[in-house]
């Protein structure tokens, strides 16, 4: 280490010595994990020790007695019992099997002998089993069992899988929609009881699943961060610190992984900035973004909604929220702050009101119960265009909406709902915007991983204005009605799109001539493409004079016909031939030659 | 002075001792091998190899592997022995007893093994 320049050449060159080194720090991570598996089943070994020695002594006694007691034979001759005698007379004495007295009936003497050693096996059977049952049911042994079991399961995937860490609501609804994509998910949460929910809920797939704290890093590794086949780590644990931890883990032991983290902190979320460039899914913000657009522009809103509700989903009603007028927002936590962030930014008057907030500097804030009437006749509820009940009791949620809609029913209504268990009081209430934090996550996580494509749109959507929206609502309607049926990305490579190759390379593929019915090209294929996607570059709905390249990404929404059409043209050459220039040309290699097809035209029939 | 250590130590030594009276004497002579010895060997043999479980270091490792050894060779020559006295025609003869014997010889190669690991273990741990 004595050259200078040695170290700053080893320094400059060795960043493949430090993946390297990452690498197997990761490994050490999980094998420490697993030998301290190992060493709890060992231990626990140690426990049988007493048991097996007592049982061990008590044989040893009974057989050495039967041996040295004289005995006689039926001729009545002295005689003694040999070893192999005596060992299989308690053998099958002391399991309570008991063949009667062999080889010759006892005397008075050895009778003696064995009622004393029949007492002494039975407790010392009774105490080996005993040990041998407690030890099944102890709680170490049986989660070492547990981790090991889950170790093997993990090491074992070779298809890609999620690792998600926090398995609570929004972690059940993101596991089943993964699980209904067909792919696979790897859980990890503290507490036991959603680990053993795991075996009742009705996966296709197996899903391994192992009690834990995931802060641990250890325990990350063994749920598959060091897997070479993890291909995201989502976390999802209602403790923002843990959620931290696992993007930190993640950053630091597999930089190269995709890593989202449920936040409501903005503090903590610059934190986790500061780790690569974790996915952060506020569910709080994101709400009051999208409170934000269905007040600015109700189009654009109705498009986000009706394609994230995914395939199936109906076009909801256009809202016609209030453009101005004064909001009251009850309940001031984390969510009733960013709401009043955000109507404020959009230039609307707030009045808050909360039982005890903590900072009283808001000029807007109205300290009292919001569930009662008195407070609300205070607030001039009468006279607002729009309430928030934002509280994190479902109860006083409930009786707000409920008492909000019997003093004004043109009132624009946001609600939050907290259980589950509430939806259906929820969904009978006519509530304008409903927030469900876990589902909102889930749904947020969910477009992330499944179609990024879905996901980039949904986030520059919004910036085209409202005018925008409602044009490519009218499209998508004309064409598929106002029910979203299929949602499919097409990638332009050779692989994908094998007969477009030569037709792309020309640099006058238009995206219009594409889209055309290979049994009638003068009808136009029942789909609208939704984005073009180019060297991270997007163009949103692009028009049909677009002139598309290699390696393009497509997102288009239509009909499970088009999509089956389109299909066809892909891969098809001769179909291609007849969309693009219609001209029948021959499918056949034989018929090709016959016909003498001009090998210029046939560039795309490679 | 550890109580658990005394135990530890008296099975070890007890094990090769019982293990050496038996081998000791002509190898087929059956009347200088008594049997009352070779069981006791093969009870004291167990027990020392269930003090044994659960020592996760290298040498208790094994310390564990050559008390399996011991006992396996030595529940070969009761094997053996309840053969000659119970099954066989010609009983307990010169070349039953010798094979007894040399069985339980080996056994008591790992039991000296078994010896020599725990002196080793007790000098090493007095000067670390």
């Amino acid at each position: 280490m004595g050259n200078p320049l040695l170290l700053i050449w080893k320094s400059l060159f060795d960043t493949e010595d430090d993946e390297r080194r990452d690498r197997r720090a990761t490994l050490r991570v999980a094998a420490a994990s697993s030998a301290q598996a190992t060493a709890t089943i060992f231990l626990i070994l140690r426990r049988m020790r007493t048991p097996l020695i007592v049982l061990i002594v008590i044989f040893a006694v009974s057989v050495l007695g039967l041996t040295l007691i004289p005995g006689v034979d039926p001729a009545g001759r002295p005689t003694r019992m040999g070893f192999f005698d005596a060992f299989y007379f308690m053998s099958y004495t002391a399991s309570t099997i008991g063949f009667g007295e062999l080889p010759y009936p006892f005397t008075y003497s050895q009778r003696m002998w064995v009622t004393i050693s029949i007492y002494l096996t039975v407790i010392g059977w009774a105490y080996a089993i005993g040990s041998l049952l407690a030890l099944l049911q102890d709680r170490a042994f049986r989660s070492a069992l547990a981790l090991q079991h889950f170790s093997r399961k993990v090491s074992r995937l070779r298809e890609p899988f999620v690792l998600i860490a926090g398995y609570g609501q929004t972690g059940e609804l993101l596991g089943h929609s993964l699980d209904e994509l067909g792919r696979r998910i790897v859980v990890l949460d503290k507490v036991a009881d959603r680990i053993d929910g795991l075996e009742q809920d009705s996966y296709h797939a197996d899903v391994p699943g192992l009690t834990a704290d995931a802060r641990d890093p250890g325990h990350l590794a063994v749920a598959g961060l060091d897997h070479p086949s993890c291909e995201a780590v989502v976390a999802l644990t209602d403790d923002e610190e843990a959620n931290l931890a696992i993007v930190m883990a993640a950053a630091l032991l597999r930089p190269e992984l995709p890593v989202i983290a449920r936040v409501t902190s903005r503090v903590l979320a610059e934190r986790m900035q500061a780790f690569g460039n974790p996915g952060l899914v506020n569910p709080f913000d994101r709400f009051g973004d999208h409170l934000r657009l269905a007040l600015r522009a109700p189009a654009s809103y109705q498009l986000l909604t009706w394609l994230e509700s995914g395939p199936g989903g109906e076009l909801g009603a256009r809202g016609t929220p209030p453009r101005d007028g004064r909001w009251v927002v009850c309940g001031y936590g984390r969510m009733g702050r960013e709401l009043t962030t955000d109507l404020r930014a959009a230039g609307l008057e707030v009045t808050v009101i909360d039982d005890s907030p903590e900072d009283v500097d808001d000029p807007g804030l109205l300290v009292g119960d919001g569930s009662d009437p008195w407070t609300l006749a205070q607030a001039d509820l009468d006279r607002a265009v729009g309430l928030v009940a934002g509280t994190d009791n479902d109860t006083t949620n409930l009786s707000l909406v409920a008492a909000a809609r019997r003093s004004t029913s043109s009132l624009f209504i946001a609600a939050r709902q907290n259980r589950p268990a509430s939806a259906p009081l929820f969904a009978s209430m006519r509530i304008d915007a409903r927030l469900v934090p876990s589902e909102l996550i889930a749904h947020e996580v969910y477009a992330q991983l499944s179609t990024p494509l879905l996901w980039r749109f949904l986030r520059e959507m919004p910036a085209r204005g409202d005018a925008w929206a409602a044009a490519l609502i009218d499209r998508l309607t004309q064409m598929c009605g106002t029910r979203l049926q299929a949602m499919w990305k097409v990638r332009l490579t050779r692989t994908e799109a094998p007969a477009l190759a030569g037709w792309l390379a020309s640099g006058s593929a238009r995206l219009g001539d594409l889209l055309r019915n290979p049994e009638d090209r003068e009808e136009h294929l029942h789909a609208v493409p939704l984005m073009v996607l180019r060297d991270g570059e997007v163009t949103l709905a692009p028009e049909g004079d677009f002139v598309l390249a290699p390696g393009d990404e497509l997102l288009l929404a239509g009909r499970p016909g088009a999509r089956r059409a389109l299909g066809t043209t892909l891969l098809v050459p001769s179909v291609l031939e007849y969309v693009v220039h219609d001209r029948r040309v021959p499918a056949s290699w034989i018929w090709r030659k016959l016909t003498r097809t001009p090998v210029a035209d046939a560039t795309s029939l490679r | 002075m550890n109580l658990e250590k005394v135990v530890f130590g008296f099975f070890v030594v007890l094990a090769a001792t019982l293990n050496f009276g038996f081998f000791i004497g002509d190898i087929d002579d059956p009347v200088l091998h008594n049997p009352y010895e070779l069981f006791a060997a093969v009870v004291v043999n167990l027990i020392a190899t269930v003090l044994k479980f659960g020592d996760r270091t290298q040498i208790g490792a094994f310390h564990l592997a050559t008390s399996l050894v011991a006992v396996l060779q030595l529940v070969a020559a009761a094997l053996a022995y309840g053969y000659a006295e119970y099954v066989s025609t010609a009983g307990m003869d010169a070349g039953w007893t010798a094979s007894v014997v040399s069985l339980s010889g080996g056994a008591l190669l790992a039991n000296l093994v078994s010896v020599v690991l725990l002196v080793v273990e007790t000098a090493s741990f007095h000067r670390g």
